[in-house]
């Protein structure tokens, strides 16, 4: 049986930067260090399917800003207290935690949260990548609902949403607003036998092997992973938007890449929240649900959209998406349409 | 109408000729727009693009225009599907991306400010009725040539605006340039390079796609060439960086790999090189590159590493867009985005310059005679062009006939006009010294008026005898005679200059002599009091009429009342008929009074004068019938009455005075 320890640990956040933006601010060296004080001997990694089928498992997630949490320091017992109170709603004990998403702090929080309950961190998690919203997940392609869902802000507030599932992002946003900007969530309360269903399998394990020192960038790609193209960034434009109203937590923006070799085609990536087209001289290359991202020449991190800056040296990467999200339900969630671009 | 329009006229439109002479007239056009536009397409999503036939002007609205990044697909769509130019609204971000997007794949972008639909219907109308289109340009071109008036320099203002991309000019019976755009000059410059502009090369989509995410386009157009986006196979294989010359009929040599070749590692290597291989439309990668670089931080960063001619020119129009640079990187950007603009003028200029001549009207007065032609040059944009061209350059010849009319009209009625004109031509100084400007307005007035300026010229003097019939009546003395001395020269000579010399009126023309003379002849007939003229030596120009005047003068010094004479054909006889006998008659006897005194029978008198003729006196004797002796008495009695015949002005004077009084009175 795996578990992650103190030295897996260290691997564990490796991997969940590979994709993964944001690898480089306070919130989450903050969420390493929090991690690290709290792993102890280890949290142990079990496959859903291992558990009792009945037993509750309870996805945890960061909600809101990663540069609040930076900010608003955490009081330490947030994702217990968010996995208690949706506990006590249910009556029922959680017996696992599983990921929302395995990317930078999201990997660690479920972390967190399953050490100090003393549970398992189920291998897996509900994206095999990152949506911007709590909805767009494998969980909610399953028919699982995030409601009842419950918040615990930095400030020891508590807050519990009950709503139809589709209303879950329009009440979360204002309220974690509210709460500081951040909040720990603990949501998608479910059986073990519907996770070991709706759970996109395996990311846990993954990350650790992709984490190992020398191990190459697409380890953490359990879909496939392939270069776009190497360029420098010509220019980021604000986007004129791509169609419908969308609430999304971003303005769309547009970052144009000369291609530094080859054909030294034009490479457009649109950008809402996430890369989620990438054109070619005109021509759609790689579009949501798969993920793209661009990985800085120099340093090898992850390029967040909003710190993408004319002259910067990229490798643009497409993270092939779980087959599932290639489905129909699945694009309807995580595609382009999803984003508002009408492909 | 009735008159059968000259072949051509019912061509397709290309998008350039839309642009600079139809219903997309002031918008930005990126690309060469040589394509014929046959019909439009009005799409709003993207799907369409599917049942987008060739040669069609694609009108892009709503979703499909929203953004750099649909109209970047929208260009890529258009290019696969052979669309003749793809029209977008301005005032997206993303110009300038569009922009190198267009000109890399080589299809027409198009950007207009109004209504994308008005414009659809537009140019809808411009495909579907070349003609009328066409006509409609015409009339245009009508109306504004009705309101420019008689005005050389107007009308030609008209015809270079309303066909832009072809330079008009208008030159003069010698070819010299009087007004209108100087590139139109037919000069023997080197062709322009053809169709280099349509790169023979298109990228191939590149890295090729996951077979699940491969996001539509599908198979090609049936034009194998064509590059198919979305790849069987996830293996990075380009599957088709090809050509497209094959439907674009363009010149250049397919370099791109066609998509039969095999080996998806061959292809992936060569497509770049191919494509490098390909002149970048934009001119020299190092010329955009710098011009992105010199402005300042930003673009310096930007462009700097720009090595390749494809980095170069990209980089260079790039950090505009960018725009994040503060001021620096702000200027930058201007200066990056207009360098492809500058490419494209400069190249757009050498087209012009190496340009065919399109058409080529001459100009005829309202009497008949040639003013000169008109000369349109530049790149046949479509077969239709240049019928459309001639028939406006036609539309301009009879204000410009008018304009000739109306200048011929004034000067007639303002002597002092015309005249101080022909002064300033006779003065005319090589081009670039002070004054060049008024000299190439005379230049123009005289070509109006119809005065030859270049070429073999002739001068002439009319000369008055007497006193002038009603001096004075009217206006400043001589005015009126002066003016008709001018309508009666112009009447018979023809139109050439008539400026005061002294007491007559000098010009010039391009008769010989010969026919000028013949022509002088009737002027003075016609003139009210007596005239003589004299008709000058055939010099070769107009800068050496000076010399052809003064024999002009002479002759008319000569002439008496009544007659004209040719310096060329002057001789000691003209001289001397030219004195004035009646005046020198009186001193002559007073001269030879003290010989008449003794000369009873007139003898004296005869064998003075034979002497004098046939200088010496046994010529005189023979020519008199008597013995030498006889004259050698006589010559001692004339002696004897005073005069010293050893002195050459005495006898000068004996000679003429011999001369008068025996010629006939």
């Amino acid at each position: 049986m795996t578990a992650v320890g103190p030295r897996e640990l260290e691997r564990f956040a490796a991997g969940s930067r590979l994709f993964a933006t944001g690898a480089a601010d306070s919130s989450y060296a903050l969420a390493h260090d929090w991690a690290r004080a709290v792993i102890g001997d280890g949290v142990p990694v079990r496959q859903a399917s291992d558990l009792d089928p009945g037993a509750l498992c309870v996805a945890v997630t960061l909600a809101g800003s990663t540069t609040a949490l930076g900010e608003q320091l955490p009081r330490g017992d947030e994702p217990e207290r968010a996995v208690r109170a949706l506990e006590r709603r249910l009556g029922t004990r959680a017996a696992a935690v599983v990921a929302l998403n395995l990317a930078a702090e999201n990997a660690l929080i479920p972390l967190i949260a399953a050490a100090a309950l003393g549970v398992p961190l189920i291998d897996g998690d509900g994206t095999g990548r990152v949506f911007p919203l709590v909805e767009q997940t494998t969980y909610t392609l399953g028919g699982i609902s995030a409601a009842p869902l419950a918040l615990a802000g930095a400030s020891g507030e508590l807050v519990l949403l009950e709503t139809a599932p589709d209303r879950v992002e329009d009440l979360l946003r204002p309220v974690v607003l509210s709460l500081g900007g951040w909040a720990v969530a603990a949501c998608y309360p479910m059986a073990a036998r519907d996770l070991a269903r709706v759970v996109v399998p395996g990311t846990v394990s993954l990350l650790l092997r992709a984490g190992t020192p020398g191990a190459p960038r697409s380890a953490a790609a359990p879909y496939g992973v392939r270069t776009l193209c190497r360029g420098r960034i010509l220019a980021v434009e604000g986007s004129t938007g791509h169609g419908g109203e969308l609430a999304l937590p971003s303005l769309p923006s547009s970052i144009l890449v000369q291609e530094s070799d080859g054909l030294r085609r034009l490479i457009r990536l649109e950008a809402h929240n996430e890369i989620v087209l990438a054109l070619a001289d005109g021509a759609a290359v790689a579009m949501a649900p798969d993920q793209i991202c661009m990985i800085a020449a120099t340093g090898g991190l992850v390029v967040d959209v909003d710190k993408a800056a004319p002259g910067m040296e990229v490798e643009v990467m497409v993270v092939k998406a779980a087959p599932v999200w290639h489905t129909q339900e699945g694009l309807a969630l995580g595609g382009l349409r999803a984003f508002g671009i009408p492909l | 109408m009735n008159r059968p329009r000259p072949a051509g006229w019912e061509a397709p439109v290309t998008v350039a000729e839309l642009v600079d002479a139809g219903p997309l007239a002031g918008a930005r056009m990126y690309g060469a727009g040589d394509q014929p536009v046959h019909q439009v397409r009005i799409v709003d999503e993207l799907a369409v693009f599917a049942t987008v036939a060739p040669h069609t002007a694609v009108v892009l609205i709503g979703a499909a225009a929203g953004g750099g990044w649909a109209v970047e697909m929208a260009v890529r769509r258009a290019w696969e599907q052979a669309a003749a130019c793809v029209i977008a609204p301005s005032g997206g971000p993303s110009e300038g991306s569009g922009q190198v997007l267009a000109e890399r794949l080589g299809i027409t972008l198009v950007f207009v400010d109004g209504d994308p639909l008005v414009t659809a219907v537009r140019v809808a109308s411009a495909a579907a009725r070349p003609e009328a289109a066409r006509t409609q340009l015409v009339a245009r071109c009508a109306t504004r040539l009705a309101e420019a008036g008689p005005s050389a320099r107007r009308v030609l203002g008209v015809l270079n605006a309303e066909l832009p991309g072809t330079s008009v000019a208008f030159l003069d019976r010698y070819g010299a340039h009087v007004a209108g755009r100087r590139a139109a000059h037919p000069s023997p410059a080197p062709q322009p390079p053809g169709s280099g502009h349509t790169p023979g090369v298109a990228p191939g989509p590149g890295s090729g796609l996951g077979a699940t995410s491969a996001p539509s386009a599908g198979p090609g157009t049936g034009r194998g060439a064509r590059p198919v986006t979305g790849g069987p196979s996830g293996t990075g294989a380009d599957p088709g960086g090809g050509s497209r010359t094959g439907h674009t009929g363009g010149s250049g040599p397919a370099h791109g790999p066609r998509s039969g070749d095999s080996g998806a590692g061959s292809r992936r290597s060569s497509a770049p090189a191919a494509w490098e291989a390909v002149p970048r439309p934009g001119g020299p990668g190092s010329r955009t590159g710098r011009a992105g670089a010199e402005a300042g931080p930003a673009g310096d960063a930007a462009g700097s590493a720009a090595t390749g001619p494809g980095a170069g020119a990209a980089s260079g129009s790039r950090p505009a867009a960018a725009g994040a640079g503060g001021d620096g990187g702000g200027r930058g950007g201007d200066e990056g985005r207009q360098a492809p603009e500058r490419g494209r003028d400069e190249r757009r200029q050498a087209a012009q310059r190496g340009g065919a001549v399109l058409a080529e009207v001459e100009v005829t007065g309202q009497e008949g005679d040639v003013l000169g032609r008109l000369v349109a040059s530049g790149s046949s944009r479509s077969a239709g062009w240049p019928a459309v061209v001639r028939a406006v350059l036609g539309l301009a010849v009879a204000p410009l006939a008018a304009w000739a009319a109306t200048e011929r009209l004034r000067a007639s009625r303002d002597f002092a006009l015309q005249a101080a004109l022909a002064e300033r031509l006779l003065r005319a100084g090589e081009p670039g010294e002070p004054g060049e400007e008024a000299d190439a307005a005379a230049r123009e007035a005289a070509v109006a008026l119809g005065w030859p300026t270049r070429g073999p010229v002739t001068g002439f003097l009319l000369r008055p005898f007497g006193e002038p019939a009603q001096a004075g009546s009217r206006g400043p003395q001589g005015a009126d005679e002066a003016a008709q001395a001018q309508a009666v020269v112009n009447a018979v000579v023809g139109q050439v200059p008539v400026l005061r010399r002294g007491e007559g009126w000098a010009g010039w023309s391009a008769l010989d002599p010969g026919r000028l003379a013949e022509r002088l002849r009737r002027c003075v007939e016609a003139m009210p009091r007596p005239c003589a003229a004299g008709v000058g030596a055939r010099v070769s120009g107009l800068d050496a009429v000076g010399e052809s005047l003064l024999g002009a003068e002479a002759g008319a010094f000569v002439a008496v009342a009544g007659s004209v004479v040719r310096a060329d054909r002057m001789g000691p006889a003209e001289l001397l008929g030219a004195l004035p006998a009646g005046a020198l008659r009186a001193p002559a006897a007073v001269v030879l009074r003290p010989l008449l005194d003794v000369d009873r029978d007139g003898s004296l008198l005869e064998t003075l004068t034979a002497v004098l003729d046939e200088g010496g006196s046994l010529r005189a004797a023979e020519r008199l019938g008597v013995h030498r002796n006889t004259v050698t008495t006589r010559l001692e009695r004339i002696r004897a009455a005073g005069y010293d015949l050893a002195d050459p002005a005495t006898r000068l004077a004996l000679h003429l005075a011999c001369h008068l009084t025996s010629a006939p009175s």
